[in-house]
């Protein structure tokens, strides 16, 4: 699905002095490289001309990316250049900063998520999020887990279901368990299912939070640092944890760390600073072979 | 101990007259101790022990106090014992002691020499001066030492020999014949001389320098967070002892003897009878006691709380949560602590001439408990909203990243998280308003002594019936009696007291002895609570 048709109009936006780069083209050439990237398998998520502002500041310029379904997708970059703000206009959490304006057109599965009839509470059951740092409820184990299908009614459990003979306890322990294994969790903490989910490490309240993300059910997650705050060994169970989901999911990661990206991710998108994106392609091509020299330079570490 | 000092990592054979300065520490923790006792009267300064007076008894361990400090300081200025001082003791100690020696330098002058007031005057900035001076310019072992030192042995000598001994007054001159009784100032300048003498000794024994400030100020700190739980403690205990044979008038053990107690149809006679807590006043009755003023307390906080609570809460959660921070929210947060800081008569006027008129004409249970509520409202809305504010946004972004509304996310994260601070509001407002005297004079309050049979039943008092509204309850429009308002009777106008109660001043402290309970058990109630719901977020 790559949209060649309307390149003439994207290049007006592009940078204003071309740059050179590594084979000797300008940016804007690059970019219509890019542009043609074909993945394989459907498109999951279309980003169109997406403009973010916070007041006066850009925090995106004109992004237009696909995405593929059950695939990792990889957003890197410097601090600052966008890629969060990028990845919380997925699920349309940027309309809790009040002062983020969003002007483009982002689409799932062909359905425009930007307009006025737009369900945010399905929209978010079908887009879930993992934060940077690990952010459990201070609730049990269970209750974390089980929060989401509840208030969304698709668990009864309440002493009125109880009492009517409605409750869906079995349910309930079932999508526990299934959210829990499919996290990686479950032989960690089976046996303390009603403990303060506070009492675990770091790693573990991370893929807690994983498995709560599941629980609703999601088609897409989106990831922004989840192993920023982890230690080596929790780090690498999450990125076991994000190959396996991207068998069923789509995942979209937020990295700091490119290594990381490289190891895990089977796209690669690269943001720099002023909120454009500017490479867009196979992850070992973007590490292999970048064809902006702006990024080879980030890559190899000579700009941040 | 050995010091550990940047001159040498460890200093040794200081043991001995470290030994020195901490026993001087001792010294004046225990006269520290003693003068606070002399002063709330637990000992007397008159009476001797082990034969000797307790005034000369202070004098003598003043002096040895003063005298351990100035060999202390001196040692140390002459080598005799290593220590690590400072240049100069610092201006902050030099304006402390030569106040207090200008003021010393003063009263000598004026009332032992007999000199008028530019000879006192001029006495007292010549000593004021010389301490200054002496603070100041030497080194720091000399500088702490000698001005403190000396302040302590001279009032042990004072206290010897009997210049201010026990019969001693001090006739102040004034219009109002104010004078100062040696009950009052014997232990108030002990205390003095102990501080004073105590910074100077824990210096000492900390070798002076950084290490010797950072022991005194220890010392300072340590005994201030004590004198604060030590003026609790006394507080309770005092209210306690003489409120303990007023509580146990007629109090009766023994199957059978207590008054009948029905809970489900099934009426049961208590094994103890308590008549203080049990009876109302009435003409015939053997004992009186001040049930309905608890009942009635007890019911004006539970009333106000459940006003107020659900409103502050409410309103907490409107402005943290939707209201845009702009005009409104400010105006609300100027006229919460506008509120907050109206004085609570005008709570009651308030009272008086809006609810009273409104509930009947009279003054009414209901009437106080609402006024209260106003009053518990801003506290309730301040803490409330602290509490919210402090919910960390990850939990509202995990709530929305999982689809969930917001209101419902406030219900089932917010708000549990948000309970212990909220408790915490309560409980501190509820100890104000359950202490309140003026609002419910004006609004609530019948007559002093309210007969037992008039105890106000308000869960009894609901009534069905036929007309709109269907329920009434005229419990609630009755005037009753609380603790407060009780106590402040029977102390300012002691209304009928000299014919009803045998001994009235045991039954007033009874009554505040009650009083002190009651609240003490919501501030209980209120801690338990604040404890559970903090366990729940945490295990």
């Amino acid at each position: 699905m790559s949209e060649t048709t309307e390149t003439a109009e994207r290049t007006e936006t592009a940078t204003d002095q071309p740059l050179e780069t590594t084979s000797g083209e300008t940016e804007e050439q690059v970019r219509e490289e890019w542009r043609e990237y074909v993945f394989d398998g459907r498109t999951k998520l279309a980003a169109e001309d997406l403009d973010v502002y916070y007041g006066d500041d850009y925090a995106l310029k004109k992004v237009s990316i696909e995405i593929p379904e059950e695939s990792v997708t990889a957003l890197i970059g410097p601090s600052g250049c966008g890629k969060s703000t990028f990845l919380r206009c997925l699920n349309r959490m940027n309309d809790r900063i009040r002062s983020a304006e969003v002007d483009g057109s982002v689409r799932i599965d062909g359905q425009e998520i930007y307009q006025e009839s737009v369900n945010l509470v399905e929209l978010r059951k079908r887009v879930g999020m993992v934060f940077q740092s690990p952010n459990p409820f201070p609730k049990s184990i269970r209750e974390n887990i089980a929060y989401g299908p509840e208030k969304h009614g698709d668990l009864q459990t309440g002493l009125l279901a109880r009492l009517l003979d409605r409750s869906d306890e079995d349910e309930r322990e079932q999508l526990v368990e299934r959210c829990l294994r499919d996290a990686a969790l479950w032989d960690e903490v089976q046996d303390r299912l009603d403990d303060n989910a506070l009492g675990l490490s770091g790693g573990q309240q991370q893929r807690l939070c994983i498995a709560r993300c599941l629980s609703v059910d999601p088609e897409v997650i989106l990831m922004d640092e989840p192993a920023s705050a982890l230690d080596p060994i929790a780090t690498s169970k999450i990125e076991d944890l994000i190959e396996e989901l991207a068998e069923d999911y789509t995942v979209v990661i937020v990295t700091h760390n490119m290594q990381q990206a490289a190891r895990i991710s089977d796209q690669t998108a690269v943001f720099l600073t002023g909120g454009e994106l500017v490479e867009y392609g196979d992850t070992d091509q973007v590490f292999e072979d970048p064809r902006s020299e702006r990024v080879e330079d980030y890559i190899t570490g000579k700009f941040g | 101990m050995a010091g550990a000092t940047e001159g040498d990592l460890v200093t040794g054979g200081t043991s001995q007259t470290n030994a020195v300065a901490a026993g001087a520490v001792g010294l004046a923790v225990l006269l520290f101790a003693l003068a606070l006792a002399a002063l709330f009267e637990a000992i007397t300064i008159s009476e001797p022990v082990a034969g000797v007076p307790v005034v000369t008894l202070l004098g003598l361990i003043l002096m040895a106090l003063g005298g351990a400090v100035i060999t202390f300081g001196v040692g140390s200025y002459l080598g005799y014992v290593e220590t690590e001082p400072s240049p100069s003791a610092g201006l902050v100690a030099a304006t402390a002691f030569s106040t207090i020696w200008f003021v010393i330098g003063g009263l000598v002058a004026s009332q032992t020499a007999g000199l008028g007031s530019l000879g006192s005057f001029l006495v007292a900035s010549v000593v004021g001066g010389g301490t200054f001076a002496l603070t100041a310019l030497p080194r720091e072992d000399i500088g702490s030492t000698l001005p403190a030192g000396a302040l302590t042995l001279l009032t042990g000598i004072v206290f010897v020999t009997g210049t201010i001994g026990p019969s001693w007054v001090w006739a102040l001159g004034f219009e109002q014949q104010a004078s100062f009784t040696a009950e009052f100032v014997i232990p108030v300048l002990t205390l003095l001389c102990a501080l004073i003498s105590g910074w100077a000794a824990a210096k000492a024994y900390g070798g002076f320098g950084a290490r010797g400030r950072h022991i005194g100020a220890y010392v300072l700190v340590y005994v201030n967070a004590g004198a604060i739980i030590g003026v609790l403690f006394v507080l309770i205990a005092f209210t306690t002892l003489r409120g303990v044979p007023g509580l146990l008038t007629g109090f009766e053990f023994g199957p059978g003897v207590g008054p009948e107690v029905g809970l489900f149809g099934v009426s049961v006679a208590l094994p103890f009878s308590l008549p203080f807590v049990m009876n109302g006043a009435a003409l015939l009755n053997d004992f009186q006691g001040v049930l309905p003023a608890i009942v009635g307390t007890v019911w004006l906080v539970i009333g106000a709380v459940v006003f107020a609570v659900p409103l502050g809460v409410g309103a907490a959660i409107f402005l943290t949560e939707y209201a845009e921070r702009g005009r409104l929210t400010q105006a609300v947060e100027v006229a919460t602590n506008g509120l907050w800081s109206t004085p609570s008569i005008v709570f009651g006027l308030f009272g008086f001439a809006f609810l009273v008129p409104r509930f009947g004409g009279n003054k009414s249970l209901i009437s106080g408990m609402l006024t209260l509520g106003f009053m518990l409202l801003p506290l309730v809305l301040i803490t409330s909203r602290e509490a919210i504010l402090a919910v960390p946004d990850e939990y509202r972004d995990a709530s929305a990243a999982l689809g969930v509304s917001k209101w419902q996310t406030i219900r089932s994260v917010v708000i549990p998280a948000a309970l212990p601070g909220v408790v915490t509001g309560v409980i501190l407002g509820v100890g104000r308003i359950a202490g309140e005297t003026a609002p419910i004079l004006l609004t609530m309050t019948g007559g002093t002594f309210v007969p037992g049979g008039q105890t106000v039943d308000v869960i009894g008092g609901f009534q069905f019936t036929g007309a709109p509204p269907f329920v009434a309850n005229p419990e609630l429009l009755q005037a009753t009696t609380a603790l407060p308002f009780q106590l402040y009777a029977l102390i300012t106008a002691g209304v009928g007291l000299g014919d009803t109660v045998a001994n009235p001043a045991d039954f007033q402290w009874a009554t505040a002895l009650i009083l002190l309970v009651v609240v003490l058990s919501f501030y209980a109630i209120g801690i338990g609570a604040r404890y559970y719901f903090r366990r729940r977020l945490q295990s």
